[in-house]
């Protein structure tokens, strides 16, 4: 035995009956020929010993009604209910915020929230396909039939210089009136239109300004009795001299 | 927990009770406590217990949110404080052990000592808990265990010894 003279710690576990059965023994014995640590160790246990005593049945509930097991837990999975319902509304809530800010956004384009998103529109209905009403591929042709159905509307200009020759024109009209799609093609079949329309209430005068809706991008402004809508493929560098011409012209 | 006949549940609570009213020295603030601890059990079924781990990590949760409350205690302590008000007011609401303890020599110095060396002697001395699951339930090391019970122990002692004429055996009520 390395350890014969025991530790206080070890004293500790000894009125704890923590030891092993083995050292319980050594100390017991080692007790035995120390009668000074033996009272004290003694001392210790008395206490224990009377605390014990002093303490049982203490914290028995006086008269008052024992906590009831099945109705803290009746009350623990009412309250996890309950928050798995708020849980659930938050949910909701935000499912519908969500749901409603989604119908929100495609009311939204739907109704062109977005400046000239009817420009757009128009663009990728009619300006590929062959369905105009017009086919003009002289300008003052294109001209004198944009004069005949938008008496206000100023000039067209040429956009030869930008490589680009009238196609041909439709005449639209949505809830806020009468409006025209003007397309233009280059050598390399390569189009771009030119949207007009009264401003109607929905549709205020707005400032200038350009935006990209996928492969397209828009260049809009309004000038006289008209908004204007250039839309032009995203890519196509042109797009900002022939908008800054149409905008002159017009 | 659910386990439990109705005899060793009234035990267990009686136990965890003890365990409260030591600490809190105040009954209502202890039947919170008991009420909280078997909440807390009851929500966290997924830790399933033995029987004989059950009882001391019961004694872990009471002593946790014993100690969560003394920290809003004491926040709300010095929020008090802040607003001109004196802190010790508030203390001196929790200290009314004379209500609950027989007046009684042993009782008496028990209730002298710190509540740190009270907490461990319950649970080491009443519940028989071992220095580990002690340190558990405490959240300190088992050296800081074995320290504080030997000091706990001397303080006992000396509280004891000092006075060693137990007064006539009272209730105060």
């Amino acid at each position: 035995m390395t350890r014969l003279i025991p530790g206080e710690d070890e004293l500790h576990a000894f009125i704890d009956d923590h030891l092993a059965p083995g050292r319980r023994a050594e100390v017991q014995a080692w007790l035995a020929a120390n009668p000074q640590e033996a009272a004290r160790v003694e001392a210790w246990r008395n206490d224990a010993r009377r605390l014990r005593a002093a303490l049982a049945g203490f914290g028995e509930q006086p008269g008052a009604a024992t906590l009831d097991l099945r109705q803290v837990q009746q009350r623990v999975r009412q309250r996890r209910q309950r928050r798995l319902a708020s849980a659930a509304v938050l949910l909701l809530a935000l499912g519908v915020g969500g749901l409603g800010g989604w119908q929100a956004r495609e009311v939204t384009l739907a109704g062109s929230e977005l400046p000239m998103a009817d420009a757009v529109q128009a663009h990728r209905l009619f300006a590929g396909s062959e369905a105009l009403d017009i086919q003009a591929s002289d300008p003052a042709q294109l001209r004198a039939w944009l004069g005949r159905h938008f008496s206000r509307v100023g000039q067209l200009p040429d956009l030869a210089g930008y490589g680009f020759q009238p196609v041909g024109a439709r005449l639209l009209s949505n809830e806020q009136g009468p409006a025209a799609l003007l397309v233009f093609q280059d050598r390399n079949g390569q189009r771009i239109s030119l949207f007009l329309r009264s401003p109607g209430d929905r549709y205020e005068r707005m400032p200038q300004g350009q935006r990209v809706d996928g492969q397209l991008e828009a260049r809009y402004w309004s000038h006289g009795a008209y908004n204007f809508a250039l839309v032009s493929a995203a890519d196509d560098g042109r797009g900002a001299g022939v908008g800054e011409a149409l905008r002159l012209g017009l | 927990m659910h386990n439990l006949d109705e005899q060793q549940w009234r035990e267990l609570l009686q136990r965890l009770r003890r365990f409260a009213l030591w600490l809190t020295r105040e009954p209502g603030s202890a039947d919170d406590l008991v009420q909280a601890t078997v909440e807390r059990a009851l929500s966290r079924r997924g830790q399933q217990r033995e029987a004989e781990a059950l009882r001391a990590w019961l004694f872990t949760i009471l002593y946790r949110l014993f100690l969560d409350g003394k920290r809003r205690e004491r926040l709300h302590a010095r929020w008090l404080s802040w607003f001109g008000r004196s802190a010790m007011a508030y203390e001196a609401v929790g200290d009314n052990t004379e209500d609950i303890v027989l007046a009684q020599a042993d009782l008496q110095a028990f209730a002298q000592l710190s509540t740190e060396q009270r907490a461990l002697l319950l649970l080491v001395s009443i519940e028989g808990l071992s220095y580990k699951e002690a340190a558990a339930a405490l959240e300190i090391p088992i050296g800081t265990v074995m320290s504080r019970l030997s000091r706990a122990r001397a303080a006992l002692r000396e509280l004891t010894e000092g006075n060693p004429q137990p007064p006539a055996l009272r209730r105060l009520k």
